[in-house]
């Protein structure tokens, strides 16, 4: 197994600092950190995505691999900075407003960094004001809209409708996610995009944008 | 006193079918209130729970809005609530946790009922509801389940973490947990009502069916024992999402009501508890109950009972019936399961 699938599959296994030392071991040796990210970090968290679908891996674990790939990606990027790779998109993420749950957006934002966007987390509790604000002054091109619970999910369609309100709804497409979210939801609440999970979510997004799967 | 409940946790045959609307934050929406300020004030929150058994007459009354908050908040967990009119449902506040995770659980202190938090007060209107109602309807208390609320004196994201590499100081938080609970289920026991546990934390949603069993089943039945011992004939168990693949771990904690939320196999549910002779409660999800028309909601509704096929353990319930549901709506169900007949 050469060194970039052990890193694979190490982030699988959660082994968080076993992934930081071969990260530091594949830079030194001088392999270049796209490349790093791409057959490492991106092809082992799709692989978590994948036996998260089937039922093989649960929340804890992908927490773990997470954990690794924020390990991983504090190394690369002063490289990815230095190599002038450029971020494929801005990315605005929130939990919205009465809602104070934020595990599953922190997980699309790691891997959606990891994956070559910028983001702009503005945490838990968002109201859909402070949303229009960040869009003034961010103009990202994708607002990720989060929430956990069949309560909390009615605030999306409110921020949606307030984005619409602020003649913002043109500029941006609005995805959306957390367990009670589904692609019908989706639809009825007017989003541009609805994934279940967080690697899918980067999928989605690569799609919204046009974004080609190598990056 | 309304025996229809009674029975069917009994799995034995009744009148009809029992109703029991997931009703929470939405109690403030009655009395014209936040839940913010309703779960803070004695008078505001005995008078919600009338104004809520007045107007959808649920075959169950609960204490509890923001349920998965009172316990780690009497331990000292800090909570959020919201000012003005903002309707949000007070929660774990950001950074509020109070176990770090560094330290070892014998330091949290053990909560005291009559003192600590809002147990005092919750109890209070426990109290209040019980004089007024309870020979007329079953009062039941609020209570976490031990890994929601080890989630919440910790943080939901640091648990998680914490059983994949400090398994044991995982186990030592929920059994402090369960201590914590066993002692404010029973001060509602003692006062006449019944307990419902609360742990959607445990949810395979997020929680793998062996984390379940090694973390959480143990202690859930040591709770549920100690209640029942306390004197608490039937002791619910609500975990939200979809629960199927723990429903033999469910029926082993020794709950005698186990939930079937809305996204989980009402078929795998009606089959293992009928042979538990377990009664379930099946949700009606919620998440359009603020527009929806009762005419939906009526479709909805009777297609639901349709799946209970005559099983005299089925209960009639809803998710988290959202703060401003229209009154309207929630009577449309009622309804429905009012009009319809077993078997039918």
């Amino acid at each position: 197994m050469n060194e970039l699938d052990e890193l694979a599959q190490c982030l699988g296994q959660g082994q968080t600092k076993r992934v930081a030392d071969l990260t530091q071991q594949l830079l030194d040796k001088g392999v270049g950190p796209q490349r790093i990210l791409n057959e490492g970090l991106i092809a082992g968290m799709a692989v978590v995505g994948e036996k998260m679908r089937s039922g093989e891996m649960y929340l804890p674990e992908v927490l773990q691999a997470a954990s690794g790939m924020q390990a991983s990606l504090r190394l690369l990027k002063p490289y990815l900075v230095k190599e002038g790779a450029q971020p494929l998109g801005k990315i605005l993420l929130g939990t919205v407003k009465g809602d104070m749950h934020d595990i599953g957006k922190n997980l699309v934002g790691i891997m959606l960094q990891g994956a070559g966007f910028e983001i702009v987390d503005l945490g838990l509790n968002v109201p859909p004001q402070k949303f229009i604000e960040a869009i003034t002054d961010h103009t990202p091109a994708i607002v990720g809209l989060s929430a956990m619970l069949t309560t909390t999910m009615l605030n999306m369609k409110t921020t949606i409708d307030a984005i619409g309100a602020a003649g913002l709804r043109s500029q941006v497409k609005v995805i959306v996610g957390g367990a009670p979210v589904s692609q019908k939801f989706a639809e009825e609440i007017g989003a541009d995009g609805y994934a279940r999970d967080a690697v899918l979510a980067v999928d989605k997004v690569k799609q919204l944008l046009g974004v080609s799967a190598q990056g | 006193m309304n025996k229809r409940l009674e029975q069917a946790l009994n799995c034995e045959p009744s009148d009809r079918v029992p109703f029991l609307p997931a009703i929470y934050e939405h109690k403030a929406w009655f009395v014209g209130e936040t839940p913010s300020r309703v779960c803070r004030d004695v008078n505001l929150f005995t008078t919600a729970m009338f104004a809520e058994y007045e107007r959808v007459q649920p075959d169950a009354l609960t204490v509890g809005m923001d349920v998965y908050n009172v316990e780690a908040e009497a331990v000292g967990s800090k909570v959020l609530y919201y000012r003005g009119e903002d309707s949000s449902v007070p929660a774990l506040a950001p950074e509020g946790a109070v176990f770090r995770g560094s330290e070892d659980v014998a330091s949290l202190k053990m909560p005291d009922p009559k003192k600590d938090g809002r147990m005092p007060l919750n109890l209070e209107v426990a109290r209040n509801v019980v004089r007024v109602l309870g020979r007329e309807v079953p009062i039941r208390g609020a209570v976490s389940g031990p890994f929601s609320l080890a989630a919440h004196l910790v943080g939901p994201e640091h648990l998680f973490m914490l059983t994949v590499t400090h398994p044991r100081l995982v186990k030592d938080l929920v059994g402090f947990s369960a201590e914590a609970i066993k002692r404010y289920g029973e001060a509602f026991i003692d006062l006449g009502c019944g307990v419902v546990i609360f742990d959607s934390q445990a949810s395979p949603e997020l929680l793998s069916p062996q984390m379940y069993r090694e973390f959480v089943l143990q202690p859930t039945q040591n709770i549920i024992k100690y209640f029942q011992q306390a004197g608490a004939s039937h002791v619910p168990l609500i975990i939200g999402g979809n629960t199927t693949k723990i429903i033999d771990s469910y029926l082993e904690t020794g709950a005698n009501n186990i939930l079937c939320d809305a996204k989980a196999d009402s078929k795998e549910f009606l089959e293992k508890c009928s042979k538990a002779r377990r009664a379930f409660r099946r949700n009606l999800d919620s998440a359009n109950f603020l527009e929806a028309k009762p005419e939906e909601l009526r479709r909805r509704a009777s297609a639901m009972l349709q799946e209970s096929q005559g099983f005299a353990g089925f209960i009639a319930g809803t998710s988290v019936v959202p703060y401003g549901t229209p009154l309207a709506n929630l009577l449309a169900i009622r309804e429905t399961v009012q009009e319809y007949s077993r078997g039918g």
